[in-house]
């Protein structure tokens, strides 16, 4: 290890779903990819529990959100490429707008006491 | 939903599935181990740094596959596996169950799948539900000395309260109706002709329906071939066309389409055959299956035979009622509104046709939702059927109670195995659910096997309905509805009976349970008192049922035995009717007559027969002819009274005495005398006080007759209801040509032993008249009472198996019962109990079961018989003679089957049973 790896934050439940969903927006990948592709976009802060993904990836398969096939990956070997659905983009933007509203509303309360300090 | 498909698929495919996951996580680890060797680190430590990563992998598997292996499923799955063991492990317990339980629903299957076809189905026509029939009702029931509007009738007239209801209609009306447009689509008319004559006889008889013009595009029935029938055909004068059915035209022409264009004679008129109806149609009434369809006109030409001179008075009389009316409303307007407006029309026809004075009990027109088309056959078998059902659903519910009564008991043995799987980790509802699935599964094996039996059963119920009635269409079949009823009905006795088994057998402490020790010491106390289990009351319920059933059963057979035994004023023993055609031998009025008398003389020169006579109709067989009547000088004018038309020796061969006067002598009936004789009924109700002998009498149609005598009363039409009034003549008086007579053979010894001499003289004296058939006057009347024949057999049939299930699940318990015991009889027997005692304990025990089921039958019993009140005829619904005799075969049955065991228990090895401990 060349770095000392950052502090990483627990994921909060129910929003690796929408991480998922979120990473497939710009094209179908495999659950390597995915996870890699959260980690590094959150600057490795969140790290994705490769225990927890692949019960997350089948269920929101199940939940017919994304989809999946097999495909041949860019370096030739036989991978399962997820793409998003019209169902899953739907399910997306009202998860996003639902952790939206929650963030501001955290940020929000949070704020009162920093004033109340000075 | 779709999730739940695509997660059915999934579990359907899992082991794909699971295969896929590997190679998904695989390639995962490659990739992981890929990018960390990238990263610097040797190969070896990046594959293990990449499992490390993935962690847990079987774990990791096993929560994946949790999303397709679906809980539900997999543990469906075990369940039945884990029950098919156990059922298999008991297969006599399995053999009894499903026996029961086949029998049970094989019964309601049987039953429902009539209900189905007579009351349930619509008939093979489009959008039957709008078809509408006009019907009629009166407030009292025509009698001869209150004239009504009504002179002819054809048709079936029902009894409704106090009065009458019917649906036929004088053709004057029916042309009024068809006038209203306002009111109509369309309306048409039929009429039935059964017996019809085909090509002089060479095509046997077929059975015919008259339809007026809008029939068929009424109905919106398609043509196999040719063209429907249509006013244009319809119409007097115009070229006979016929329609025929399916059946009849492969029967007569080898094909459908060979049937077009050809012709055929019925009853002496030539028609051309225009259609055939596809093979599934048989018009409005289930109950019937004619072979043709005619145009209503036609009727003159084929009456014309029958009753010359009467040709077109059909058309226009309105005192005529014999065309039933059928028809679709405009859409929009009500049934209340089309009554209101034809009722008022049918009011203005009556009041400028009859005097006011028979306007006092006069029709009402009434508009019924045809939905089972002309009613006969629901009305006839509605009401037994519902009985027939309420009695197989009893029958179901003693299966279930026998079933659940046994559950219990092997339950209680079944214990450790219980408690073994509730202590290891099992939850009561798995135990339950576990255990209700194989209840499920043993009534869905059984409602397997009672489908078969009600396929069998199905044909013997239509055998029996039938009773060699030719052209006997009731189409009971297994078709979706009934087939949806049986698998319902399976599944929901699984729950039923299993259900509170279940939930008892999961409910004890474990400890004792495991600990080996015989069941008795789990409960609290032992149950030498009467302290009913559910297992107990289970079987006090059966007994119960079964009484209910038993004395309906012993009810319904008292009626049938009653009706034998009604008093029908003649002898019918030993008495042999053979029914003669004689239209295809062409014979003129005259040589008819002489061949009657010529045939007679020949009959009764076969050895064993001692008188022969004949007559127009079979007596006490449910129909009669009727005639309008006057007697000059008393002022009763057309009363409709019955007619008999006799042959020589009539009262001698019947048996029926002679009260006043003579008989008519066969010299009379060569001579054609105009002569009559009376039944008392006749001289009480229309010569009080005085001697009717030597009166005179007008028949209508017949002339005026001389009273020579009078006679005892016979009865000739149906068994149930008064003996009427009867005039009785010669058939050489008769003016009609009577192409059907019916011959009586007083014979010794077994009468059927006579039949093919009757067919051998027949044949000789003329090949060309039919014996359309020969039965024993026994049997005629049974076949007028078959429907209360039949139902006395199904119900005596349903008590019997209400009480074998009921002693199975008797004997079923109280050997469980005596098998926990085993070791406290061993105890007593070890303290000086002897044997007898044992029994006495045992048997005791079996008695108060069966005398605690029979307090609450006998009751119940008396208020089911009164429901059913109105099928008895002589007797009474609580009779006591029947009650004493029920009540006793079902203590017998019950002590029988309790004896077994107990007898068994009392023979225990007191040495052994303590060893076994």
């Amino acid at each position: 290890m060349r770095h000392k790896p950052p502090a990483r934050v627990e994921l909060l439940r129910g929003t690796l779903d929408l991480l998922v969903l979120r990473s497939l927006l710009p094209g179908p990948n495999h659950g390597h990819a995915i996870a890699k592709h959260i980690q590094r976009t959150s600057e490795d802060l969140l790290k994705v529990e490769t225990g927890s993904l692949y019960p997350a990836l089948y269920r929101l398969e199940a939940n017919g959100w994304i989809a999946a096939s097999w495909e041949t990956s860019d370096k030739g070997k036989r991978a399962r490429y997820y793409r998003i659905t019209a169902l899953g983009r739907k399910q997306l933007v009202s998860e996003q707008s639902k952790w939206e509203a929650f963030a501001r509303a955290m940020g929000l309360l949070l704020k009162p006491v920093e004033e109340g300090t000075r | 939903m779709t999730s739940l498909f695509r997660k059915l698929s999934w579990w359907l495919r899992r082991r794909r599935k699971e295969a896929e996951l590997r190679e998904e996580l695989q390639f995962h680890i490659e990739e992981e181990a890929e990018r960390l060797q990238a990263d610097g680190l040797a190969h070896d430590q990046a594959r293990w740094a990449a499992h490390r990563d993935l962690g847990n992998m079987t774990r990791l598997r096993e929560e994946t596959r949790t999303l397709w292996t679906s809980a539900v499923l997999d543990q469906l799955a075990q369940d039945v596996r884990y029950a098919w063991r156990t059922m298999w492990s008991n297969k006599m317990f399995t053999a009894l169950t499903v026996l029961c339980l086949a029998l049970g629903i094989g019964a309601n299957a049987t039953i429902f799948s009539f209900m189905d076809a007579i009351l349930l189905r619509s008939l093979p026509i489009e959008d039957p539900r709008s078809l509408i029939v006009l019907s009629w009702r009166m407030p009292k029931r025509p009698t001869p000395d209150s004239p009504t509007t009504i002179r002819a009738f054809r048709g079936v007239m029902t009894d409704e309260g106090a009065g009458v209801r019917a649906l036929v209609w004088p053709y004057p009306a029916f042309e009024m109706f068809q006038a209203e447009d306002a009111i109509f689509t369309s309306v048409f008319g039929q009429h039935v002709a059964n017996g019809l004559l085909v090509d002089g006889g060479d095509g046997g008889l077929a059975d015919g329906t008259y339809v007026t013009g809008e029939y068929f595009r009424s109905l919106g029935v398609r043509m196999v071939a040719g063209r429907p029938l249509t006013a244009e055909d319809d119409r007097l004068g115009a070229p006979p066309a016929v329609v025929l059915t399916a059946a009849f035209s492969h029967e007569r022409f080898g094909s459908v389409d060979a049937a077009i264009g050809r012709s055929i004679r019925l009853e002496n008129v030539a028609f051309t055959v225009v259609g055939v109806t596809p093979p599934e149609f048989f018009g409005m009434d289930p109950a019937r299956s004619p072979d043709v369809f005619m145009p209503v006109h036609t009727g003159p030409l084929l009456r014309a035979q029958f009753a010359p001179g009467s040709t077109q008075e059909m058309y226009r009389d309105p005192h005529d009622y014999w065309l039933i009316v059928a028809g679709r409303l405009k859409p929009g307007v009500s049934a209340a509104r089309a009554q209101a407006v034809l009722g008022q029309k049918y009011e203005q026809l009556l009041a400028a046709n009859t005097p006011p004075e028979q306007l006092q009990n006069r029709p009402t027109l009434t508009i019924d939702q045809g939905v089972g088309g002309l009613d006969g056959l629901r009305r006839r078998y509605r009401e037994p059927l519902y009985v027939l059902f309420v009695m197989v659903i009893l029958i179901l519910t003693i299966a279930c109670a026998n079933i659940a009564s046994l559950l219990t008991s092997r339950a209680a043995a079944r214990r450790r195995e219980i408690a073994v799987r509730l202590s290891i980790g099992a939850g009561r509802l798995m135990v339950i659910r576990q255990l209700l699935t194989e209840s499920v599964m043993l009534a869905i094996i059984g409602g397997a096997v009672g489908v078969a039996l009600a396929f069998w059963g199905m044909r013997l119920l239509t055998q029996l309905l039938a009773n060699g009635q030719e052209g006997f269409t009731l189409r009971a079949e297994l078709n979706w509805p009934v087939m949806g009823f049986t698998a319902g009905i399976s599944v929901v006795t699984g729950i039923v009976f299993g259900l509170a088994p279940a939930i008892q057998a999961t409910r004890f402490s474990i400890f004792p349970a495991l600990k080996g020790t015989r069941a008795t010491d789990v409960e609290v106390a032992p149950r030498w008192r009467f302290r009913p289990g559910l297992s107990q009351l289970l079987v006090v319920a059966q007994v119960a049922l079964s009484l209910v059933l038993l004395v309906g059963a012993a009810l319904f057979a008292s009626t049938v035995s009653n009706l034998r035994s009604t008093e029908v004023g003649f002898n019918r023993d030993g008495l042999l009717l053979a029914t003669l055609q004689t239209a295809r031998a062409r014979y003129s009025d005259d040589a008819l007559k002489t061949f009657y008398a010529q045939l007679r003389t020949r009959l009764q020169q076969i050895p064993g027969v001692n008188d022969v006579t004949l007559s127009w109709s079979v007596l006490a067989a449910g129909g009669t002819y009727v005639r309008p009547v006057s007697i000059p000088g008393t002022g009763i004018r057309r009363s409709e009274i019955n007619v008999q038309v006799t042959g020589e020796s009539f009262f001698k061969t019947m048996q029926i005495p002679i009260l006043a006067g003579r008989a008519m002598t066969d010299q009379e009936v060569a001579t054609r005398r105009a002569v009559a004789v009376v039944d008392r009924r006749f001289a009480d109700e229309y010569f009080p006080g005085t001697n009717p002998v030597g009166r005179t009498i007008e028949v209508e149609g017949e002339g005026a007759l001389e009273i020579v005598g009078v006679s005892a009363n016979a009865r000739h039409d149906a068994l149930k209801g008064d003996i009427r009034p009867v005039v009785y003549f010669t058939y050489g008086f008769d003016p009609h040509p009577l192409y059907q007579m019916v011959y009586e053979l007083r014979t010794i010894g077994d009468p059927m032993t006579y039949s093919s001499s009757i067919r051998q003289a027949v044949r000789e004296m003329n090949p060309a008249v039919t014996v359309a058939g020969i039965r024993t006057q026994t049997v005629s009347v049974d076949r007028s009472i078959n429907q209360e024949i039949v139902f006395a057999r199904l119900s005596n049939g349903f008590a019997l198996l209400a009480l074998l299930i009921t002693c199975v699940g008797l004997y079923g318990t109280v050997s469980y019962r005596m098998v926990r015991r085993t070791e406290e009889i061993g105890i007593r027997m070890a303290l000086g109990a002897s044997r007898a005692s044992v029994l006495r304990l045992a048997f005791g025990h079996v008695l108060l079961l069966g005398v605690s089921g029979l307090v609450v039958g006998v009751p119940a019993a008396l208020a089911a018989s009164r429901l059913v009140e109105r099928f008895l005829w002589g007797i009474q619904p609580g009779d006591p003679a029947t009650m004493a005799a029920m009540v006793t075969t079902s203590l017998l049955a019950v002590c029988l089957a309790g004896y077994v065991p107990a007898n068994r228990a009392s023979k225990i090895d007191p040495i052994r049973a303590l060893r076994a401990e």
